[in-house]
Formats: structure tokens, C-alpha cells, sequence
């Protein structure tokens, strides 16, 4: 077993092996001074943060509002006319599309008058 | 309350005596430098780059005055205190980023750093204490190191360990007992 004096010899050569390998002084804090420049100032860190929030949240809506797009054109109201108005259209609509006159049969409006035949 | 605007000549005056700080800091730190950097190798499992980066960052720190020496110990000391706390700092950090890696696969793992300290590690005696030492508890390395290397006394390496100079001292004794018999083990092979 090595004595206490053996263990601090040792250890003093192991700290004069390191000292031929430190790194200069200049070195490590012009290092440090490069990465204090390349670092936001504390005080203009919140604005930072919250202006890289607002391009994300900004972007996230730009793309949700891009994909609900409709491809073609939207129509004006107007003229619009629904894709199910086809079967709608069935024989004798047109009984339905007028007012029945009282008295009269509904086969006055399809089969003409003798009077009116005769004009 | 209103803020009274500070005159021009008392404003010369702080920036004056800031700039007096920085100069002076800059020389304590430089006096201490070597130490540091054995501290810093220590603190770092003796990973040469990471001791540079650990520096690197305490220098910042200091010198940008988000740690300030307060009196209550010597300046090594504190220095000592900040090493090791941001040493701790960057092996968490690290070791979060290995586990989120390890979860993206093995292929982002960066690659293995190429062995540094050759000339060091060629150093038989050196290296003897070097691998006797890594089979010692974390905190017992610490607080053979700041004795042995960096001349500290057990209060002062508790101090900069962030323990009770009690548990210092256990670490300490505990750790000399086991360093002495590796050490007179490897030296009897």
C-alpha cells in the first residue's frame, strides 16, 4: 500500500504532465469573447423569442387556411345552382309549379279547349 | 417613484470602474488559469475538449458577471464551485441529448472524438493514477484532486463541492485508503 507521500508525488506529476498541455489562456477567452458575440443580449431575448412565436403561430395558420382552399373559383350566389336540382326535375312538374284554379280539372291545363282548338 | 436621469460624468465614472473590474477579473483569471484547467479535466472525466468548452463557458459566465465573486471564500475556490456545477451542467445536457439520439437511431450518433493527450497518457505513472482513479466514486476523485493536485484543504475542497466538510472528509479518507491500494496494487504487478 503507498503512503501518503508516494500518493501527493504522484499526483504532483500528473499536474506537471497536464501543465505542458494547457491551452493558452488568450485562446480559451478569445473563444469565449467570440461566443459572448455570436450570443443575443439577455434584454433582447424575450423580443426574440416572442418574434420567432409569432412567424410560427403565423406560418401554422398560413398553412392550415392554404390546405382548406378550394381549388376552382368560388360562384357568386346567385347563379349557383346545387348538383342534386337534376332529380328534381320528374314528369308533371309543371302541375306543381302553378295555381290549380277552382272547378277546373287538372287536365284543362294539358289537353286544350274545343273553343281554343276552334281559334 | 421617478428615476432621476444618472449626470454624464458619474455614468463615465461606473463604465470606468467596470471596465477596471473586467481588466482585473481578467487577470485573476488568467493567474488561476493552469488550475482551472486540471479542475476542469477532473470534472470532465479528463475529455481534453470538453474541459476547453467548460472553461470557455465559465470564462463567459464570469466575465459577462452572471456569476459574481462574492468575497466568502478565496476566488480559486469559487471558480472551483463554478467549474463544477457547469461541468454537471454540460454531462446533463449531454446526456440528454445521448438518450434523444439513441431514440433516433443509431444513425445520428456522432461519430467517437479521436483520443487526445497522447503525450500525457504516454506517461506510465500518469497513467497509472489516471486508471486508479477512474475506479473511484465521482466524489471521492473530486476530493482527492482538489487536496492532492490543487493544494486545497478538505474545507476548502467542501466548499467547492457544494458538501459538508463531514461528508468531505468520509469521501476523502475513503477514497485515499482505496487510491493507495490500487496504486500499491498496480506498483507490486
Amino acid at each position: 500500500m503507498m503512503d501518503e507521500r508516494e500518493l501527493r508525488r504522484s499526483f504532483e506529476q500528473l499536474r506537471e504532465a497536464d501543465r505542458d498541455h494547457v491551452p493558452g489562456f488568450a485562446q480559451i477567452s478569445e473563444r469565449a469573447r467570440a461566443q459572448r458575440r455570436l450570443r443575443v443580449p439577455t434584454r433582447l431575448r424575450p423580443l426574440v423569442i416572442g418574434a420567432a412565436a409569432a412567424v410560427a403561430i403565423l406560418s401554422f395558420f398560413q398553412a392550415r387556411g392554404r390546405s382548406f382552399t378550394p381549388a376552382v373559383a368560388t360562384p357568386a350566389i346567385t347563379t349557383w345552382r346545387a348538383p342534386t336540382d337534376v332529380f328534381l326535375t320528374a314528369p308533371g312538374i309543371e302541375l306543381l309549379g302553378s295555381m290549380p284554379t277552382l272547378g277546373a280539372s287538372v287536365l284543362d291545363t294539358m289537353i286544350p279547349t274545343p273553343s281554343k282548338r276552334g281559334t | 417613484m421617478k428615476s432621476v436621469p444618472m449626470p454624464l460624468i458619474l455614468e463615465a465614472a461606473n463604465a470606468e470602474v467596470r471596465a477596471m473590474d473586467d481588466v482585473e477579473l481578467r487577470r485573476q483569471l488568467e493567474r488561476v488559469h493552469a488550475d482551472c484547467f486540471g479542475w476542469a479535466m477532473a470534472c470532465c472525466g479528463r475529455d481534453r475538449d470538453d474541459a476547453e468548452e467548460v472553461l470557455q463557458t465559465v470564462y463567459l459566465t464570469v466575465l459577462d458577471g452572471h456569476a459574481r465573486y462574492d468575497g466568502r471564500s478565496s476566488f480559486r475556490t469559487w471558480l472551483f464551485g463554478v467549474i463544477r456545477r457547469t461541468a454537471a451542467s454540460r454531462r446533463r445536457t449531454a446526456w440528454l441529448r445521448g438518450l434523444l439520439l439513441e431514440r433516433n437511431g443509431e444513425r445520428m450518433r456522432p461519430e467517437a472524438p479521436a483520443p487526445t493527450d497522447a503525450k500525457v497518457e504516454s506517461d506510465s505513472r500518469s497513467l497509472t493514477l489516471r486508471n486508479a482513479l477512474a475506479h473511484l466514486a465521482a466524489r471521492q476523485q473530486q476530493v482527492l484532486h482538489l487536496v492532492f493536485y490543487q493544494d486545497l484543504t478538505v474545507d476548502e475542497a467542501a466548499a467547492v463541492m457544494g458538501t459538508s466538510v463531514g461528508s468531505a472528509r468520509t469521501h476523502y479518507a475513503r477514497g485515499k485508503a482505496r487510491l493507495a491500494t490500487l496504486l500499491g496494487d498496480a506498483r507490486d504487478l
